[in-house]
């Protein structure tokens, strides 16, 4: 899915979802600015009603994130937790790292380097093992 | 929408140029105009990339926070742009025809109690990317300032 923001020199927001190993794999890319940001809330929320045991995100490609798509992340988070299921992050830029660790975000999810360190450590059920990856913080 | 007086290490009209005043419908596409027109500005005066990061981010937090909680998606209310470009600093202005808040009242998203809230982070997202935030008495007009940590007089 993908979407162009309306009149501005963003890079457009796409939002991509696959199955991998059982689990759900959502690659985010361009900017998810306020015109756009709660498409991110319904494809992770929705992904979430189906019951996917863990969800991937793949902030890899993204580069801007507002508060309504940080809130996107958190809802699915909370909805997760529900059947003690897993929302993982994938190697954000370093602005997006600085937003999440100013939030205090970084708290709150697992965030691995690669996707495939993700799905490594994500599994089903069973609570993650996040790794140390620390992009420089910027500011 | 207030014209109060704005302290001068937000706004000094002595130093700085003077303010450009842009309306626009309140509704998030039409906020972008405002946005494009103030971040091409900054990218011309030589700003760090993460310092037009933190500006773009402030900005669009504070017109989501004019579009829905001041005026409500009210589609027949207004949002007042000001702002001025330099080389040294960055000024923004974002006023809505809300009834205005109290941001001394607004819970911080950090604390252990509000880290799983879906919403709330606006307020300290701008808090933290900009160097200068207050706000009209009313509480419907945010008053930000960044400075440029390149410029050298």
């Amino acid at each position: 899915m993908g979407t162009l923001n309306p009149a501005t020199s963003d890079r457009p927001l796409s939002i991509q979802v696959e199955r991998m190993e059982g689990v759900a794999l959502v690659t985010l890319g361009g900017a998810c600015t306020m015109e756009v940001s709660r498409q991110i809330w319904h494809s992770l929320v929705g992904l979430v009603t189906e019951q996917v045991p863990a969800v991937i995100v793949d902030m890899t490609d993204l580069d801007f994130v507002d508060s309504v798509g940080l809130g996107g992340l958190v809802a699915a988070h909370l909805k997760m937790r529900h059947h003690h299921g897993t929302v993982a992050l994938v190697s954000p830029q370093p602005p997006i790292m600085n937003v999440l660790e100013i939030t205090r975000l970084t708290q709150l999810f697992p965030i691995f380097p690669t996707v495939r360190a993700a799905l490594e450590n994500v599994r089903p059920n069973e609570p993650p093992q996040p790794t140390a990856q620390r992009p420089r913080a910027s500011g | 929408m207030s014209d109060e007086r704005t302290s001068p290490d937000i706004y000094d009209p002595a130093t700085d140029p003077p303010l450009t005043d842009l309306v626009v419908c309140s509704d998030l596409v039409a906020a972008k105009q405002p946005e494009e027109v103030i971040i091409s500005q900054i990218e011309q005066f030589g700003y760090s990339e993460d310092a037009v990061f933190g500006i773009k981010l402030a900005l669009e937090e504070a017109m989501t926070n004019a579009v829905r909680h001041g005026n409500r998606h009210d589609a027949s209310k207004r949002i007042r742009v000001r702002y001025a470009v330099s080389p040294r600093r960055v000024i923004i202005f974002v006023a809505d025809e809300g009834a205005g808040f109290c941001p001394e009242e607004v819970p911080d998203p950090t604390a252990p109690e509000n880290i799983e809230r879906p919403n709330g982070r606006g307020i300290m997202l701008i808090n933290a990317y900009m160097t200068r935030v207050s706000y009209n008495a009313a509480g419907n007009e945010v008053r930000m300032m960044k400075a440029n940590e390149r410029w050298a007089p």
